[in-house]
């Protein structure tokens, strides 16, 4: 008789004693989590040992459990190792569940608007434990993804995995590629700084070329003509709902095709135009359970360890200024998976290179186990699909580094080398000029002049002579015009160059070596240059940098510096406004009583026109306290 | 693939441990790394305040925060971040006062109890009583010197600073001062009464929420006190039409406030600041005050130069010439006014051939050229070009020597 008004553990106890009762309780708890493997069972899997209850229990959970449902209870042994997989495939699904986590933890702290974004940012920074790390490891697994996938289908390419009976599973295989190409993307915008405004901007500027419809996408992507409130909203909800369903839809698919048609085995392990992937023989079976479950927890954590020691020691996700739509940053790149259309765009017209070319690349990649129906998996038999696929390994690696700013892009010399000794950190990166320790900013003024004097002469000498040289043809005054123009105050405006201290600021020193360096660089466009640095005390714990470059000015043409029959450069001549003297040598008045003049090339002692001389200059802030990464 | 299940296992629950160290690891120097960062970009929200600042507001305010003439007040400034000058002497006094009013009541007590008819002392305890009286009195004598001695240095600092006042640091002086004031009553009344400028305007919050919203908002033009102030500031932030963002509003904010010296402002500084709210009674300009010039008088001033050896340099002189007095913007190539080059030449060979001048050395010549340039004007050229007050207002005689200096090497 029940103690309670139905059958209980109390009964059990009752009947069979306590201990007993617990073990059979938990035996037959573990047996129904497990769909179908009691306690003795998992024992011997986990020991390594042969199933000993009939019929094996190690397949149930496949046959009847919902989690396994879709995995296959058998391997063959030809697939579980490194090759030919390179467990490419697994880690892509891998970088959906993490960057699934990784990304739900960051919605917690995250608002999708221009005023709120970039603040978010600051306190995932600043006042959310693990934040950084969190951040950290989205953005970084968002970059490994993007490349795991992509040398995924290069993988699957290279032994002809793709072909019969496999091509639609090529074909999701290259849908899951640009959605993990678009869903980088699309996160890219998020954070609200400026790499990220500029970086999207571009990309998204690519659709525009399309034809007819071309303004309707951008529109629609955007919401506005210009990123704004609605384009942020936008992305984000691509990135974190449409995107990312559409991910998870096709990962079905692509997944279900591969067990279907069973895991590709190495092409030479079978014969020509056989597929034999799902007859595997007894011996070569490896089971799921324990073999490969224990292989992938073991990965599992190897690759979450990995990924956790280069985002605390070895990688920081970027974070520039706040995003500003009226400051357009030099040297403004895509996402480096998208380089490789904005290097395409240089080659010519926007709608043939940025839309045609991509689609007919992508259009070619899907119809690819279409088109290649030669039955052989072989290497030996595949030299042409093999080259072709090389090619667009170069191919890509070559567009993408004509995507980089430095490719073909014409920026003046002298904003190039300033802005290379200045910028701000992108991509762990930093211009030289920013990393002068703080107490070797000493305030004064200095010179490249220093570095360009010959044997024999000191550094003081140089600098002294230099300075009595700039005094004389006017090129320090107009330094320090160009100085107080830039707002820097008056009586801070240095009255003379100095020496660099060099035992006090090596780093200055080096500094100005590779300002110096740069310079030189540049002959044909900056004749007769000097660099100059003056740096001021602003405030407290605050240095003001100002980067000067100072050259003859020459003719430049089409971004190219226009030289003559002998190949040097033509200058443009300084002039000055002169009176123009009738023939007894008065001045010709104008109906006002002013006299008239006439533009007239300044001329040296020796009658020689003397070049305009250009003044550049740019200014930065140094901080004590501010550090960008460390 | 490694081979047997155990060894498996045993790498993965290494692994998963690891990690759960790392990020153990990492979680407890979170609160040291967000503290740092929260530093660091203190840091760089000042250099990013600093580049807006000398692009938008050094116009106005000064590049240093120094205010700029009958415009804009200064922001570099003690009297904004509530530096009172004579706040130490202020305390020492009211806590002295304190002390005294404790001690006097004791003394009352012992005086009480001393003449308490019902209930008089013995004798032992009268004498007791009244060597404490006398104790107390030494100390009362005491804290009226220490008083004593704050005021007076209270009132050397106030002193010293109606420079500052004259110079329009307190743009509001005029309306909280009576007409027979004295000057040191009325500061001591202007700090204890309105302190700081935030007290002065009525500001409930902090200095940053005053900041903010002056940044935000702008504020409206006080001619009275701002005569060149143009209608006033403008509103900066989008909130209000203007330009900024809120976080740029936020970086100039910090770059403002990063100017307060805290307990290190002195009286220097005070007076350092470059802020004029109005022009003085006689309408001049008050400011650092000039030396002397030279006058107009030729004679006096080569007797003045032969007394206190005055002896003009070249290379200085140079200098003037061409920046501060501008001489080359006329006398160049000799089209409005005699070339500078050769002028000594000249001098010596024909202007001093002239009947007029007889008796005159070149130097002579060359200072009453430049202190009464109306006395004579070189043949070809207009008189009355030339300004009159180069001697009387401008040029001191070190400046005056330098420039004839730097004209006899021009030959």
């Amino acid at each position: 008789m029940s103690i309670l008004p139905f059958p209980s553990f109390l009964d059990d106890v009752k009947e069979k004693g306590f201990k007993k009762a617990i073990f059979e309780g938990i035996d037959d708890s573990v047996e129904r989590l497990t769909a179908g493997m009691n306690v003795q069972d998992v024992r011997e899997a986990l020991r390594g040992d042969t199933a000993t209850r009939r019929p094996n229990p190690r397949l149930t959970p496949h046959a009847d459990g919902f989690w396994l449902h879709m995995r296959p209870s058998y391997f063959n042994r030809d697939v579980t190792g490194m090759y030919p997989s390179f467990r490419l495939g697994w880690l892509s699904s891998y970088f959906v569940f993490f960057e699934t986590i990784t990304g739900i933890l960051l919605m917690l702290w995250y608002t999708p608007s221009p005023e709120i974004a970039y603040g978010d940012m600051l306190t995932i920074l600043s006042n959310v434990p693990l934040g950084q790390l969190m951040r950290d490891m989205h953005r970084l697994g968002a970059e490994f993804m993007v490349a795991v996938v992509a040398l995924h289908m290069m993988r699957t390419w290279i032994t002809g995995s793709y072909k019969k009976p496999r091509q639609f599973t090529w074909f999701t295989g290259l849908l899951l590629l640009v959605i993990t190409g678009f869903l980088s993307f699309s996160g890219y915008l998020l954070p609200w700084d400026q790499l990220s405004l500029w970086a999207v901007t571009i990309g998204a500027s690519m659709a525009e070329a399309t034809p007819v419809v071309g303004d309707q996408v951008n529109l629609l992507l955007r919401g506005a003509p210009e990123l704004g409130a609605n384009g942020l909203l936008r992305f984000y909800l691509l990135h974190v709902l449409a995107l990312p369903a559409l991910l998870f839809v096709f990962f079905g698919v692509h997944y279900y095709k591969v067990i279907i048609h069973g895991y590709s085995l190495p092409p030479q392990k079978e014969n020509i135009g056989e597929d034999t992937a799902k007859r595997v023989p007894l011996d070569k079976r490896v089971y799921f359970i324990p073999d490969i479950l224990t292989n992938e927890l073991m990965w599992l954590g190897a690759t979450t360890f990995i990924i956790t020691v280069l985002c605390i020691w070895f990688y920081h996700a970027p974070l520039e200024n706040h995003a500003d739509p009226q400051v357009t940053p030099l040297g403004t790149t895509a996402p480096w998976y998208f380089l490789w259309i904005q290097g395409a765009l240089k080659l010519g017209d926007k709608f043939i290179w940025g839309v045609a070319f991509p689609s007919v690349a992508l259009g070619g990649l899907a119809m690819l186990p279409y088109l290649d129906v030669t039955p052989s998996r072989r290497f030996a038999h595949r030299r042409f699909m093999l080259t072709i696929a090389m090619l667009l390994v170069s191919a890509t690696t070559i567009l993408s580094y004509m995507g980089l700013a430095k490719f073909a892009v014409k920026t003046s010399a002298e904003t190039e080398i300033v802005h290379e000794l200045t910028f701000e950190p992108a991509h762990s990166k930093v211009g030289i000029g920013r990393t002068i320790p703080f107490d070797q900013m000493i305030a004064g003024a200095y010179s490249t002049a220093q570095f360009h004097g010959h044997e024999g002469l000191s550094a003081a000498d140089i600098i002294t002579e230099f300075n009595g040289e700039t005094a004389a043809n006017g090129q320090f005054q107009q330094m320090v015009d160009e100085l107080k123009f830039q707002k820097l105050s008056a009586n801070q405006a240095p009255l003379r160059f100095r020496t660099i201290p060099e035992m006090e600021a090596p780093v200055l020193l080096r500094v100005m070596e590779e300002f110096n360096h740069h310079l030189e660089e540049a002959p044909t466009e900056l004749p007769n240059v000097w660099g100059a640095l003056v740096i001021t005390d602003n405030q407290r714990g605050l240095k003001r940098l100002d980067w000067i470059v100072s050259w003859d000015t020459v003719v430049i043409e089409g971004g190219d510096v226009k030289l003559d029959d002998d190949g040097n450069p033509l200058f443009v001549y300084a002039t000055e406004a002169v009176a123009i003297l009738d023939d007894e040598g008065n001045p010709v008045l104008d109906d006002n009583g002013e006299p008239l003049t006439q533009e007239q090339q300044v001329l040296d002692a020796e009658g020689n026109p003397v070049p305009a001389r250009r003044i550049f200059s740019d200014h930065l802030f140094i901080h004590e306290a501010s550090a960008y990464f460390d | 693939m490694i081979k047997s299940v155990e060894s498996r296992i045993l790498t993965g629950i290494v692994m998963f441990v690891a990690i759960m160290i790392l990020v153990g690891w990492v979680a407890i120097n979170e609160e040291a790394r967000m503290q740092a960062f929260v530093y660091q970009h203190t840091g760089r929200s000042i250099e990013r305040g600093a580049e807006l600042y000398a692009s938008l507001c050094a116009e106005c305010h000064g590049e240093q925060g120094y205010g700029a003439l009958l415009r804009a007040p200064g922001l570099n400034n003690p009297h904004f971040f509530g530096y009172d000058p004579v706040g130490e002497q202020t305390a020492a006094i009211a806590n002295a006062n304190r002390t005294l009013v404790r001690l006097s009541d004791d003394s009352n007590d012992l005086f009480e109890e001393l003449t308490n008819a019902a209930n008089p002392p013995s004798d032992e305890r009268q004498n007791q009583i009244q060597a404490e009286m006398e104790a107390i009195q030494a100390q009362i004598d005491d804290q009226r010197s220490i008083i004593a001695q704050a005021i007076a240095v209270r009132q050397a600092i106030l002193g010293s600073l109606s420079t500052a006042v004259e110079k329009g640091l307190f743009p509001l002086w005029d309306t909280i001062t009576d007409s027979d004031r004295t000057a040191f009553n009325e500061i001591e009344v202007f700090f204890n009464n309105n302190g700081a400028r935030l007290a002065q305007v009525g500001w409930a919050g902090d200095l940053r929420g005053y900041v903010v919203t002056t940044l935000i908002h702008g504020r409206p033009g006080s001619l009275n006190i701002w005569p060149n102030s143009n209608g006033g500031m403008v509103a900066w932030s989008q909130l209000a039409g203007g330009a900024l963002r809120q976080d740029q509003i936020e970086d100039l904010a910090t770059y403002i406030l990063n100017w307060d010296k805290g307990d290190n402002w002195t009286l220097e500084d005070f007076l350092a600041v470059e802020q004029y709210g109005k022009p003085l009674s006689d309408g001049s300009i008050p400011g650092v005050p000039q030396p002397d010039p030279a006058g107009d008088n030729p004679e006096m001033i080569l007797a003045r130069w032969a007394e206190e050896e005055i002896v003009g340099s070249a290379g200085n002189g140079a200098v003037l010439y061409d920046t501060k007095f501008g001489c080359t913007s006329c006398h160049r190539d000799g089209a409005s006014a005699p070339d500078t080059i050769g002028t000594w030449t000249r001098v010596l060979n024909e202007r001093l051939t002239q009947p007029q001048f007889a008796g005159y050395t070149g130097e002579r010549y060359l200072i009453e050229s430049i202190v009464l340039p109306a006395v004579y004007a070189v043949d070809s050229y207009s008189s009355g070009v030339m300004p009159a007050d180069f001697g009387t207002r401008q040029m001191t005689d070190q400046q005056l020597a330098d420039v004839v200096a730097f004209l006899k090497t021009q030959e």
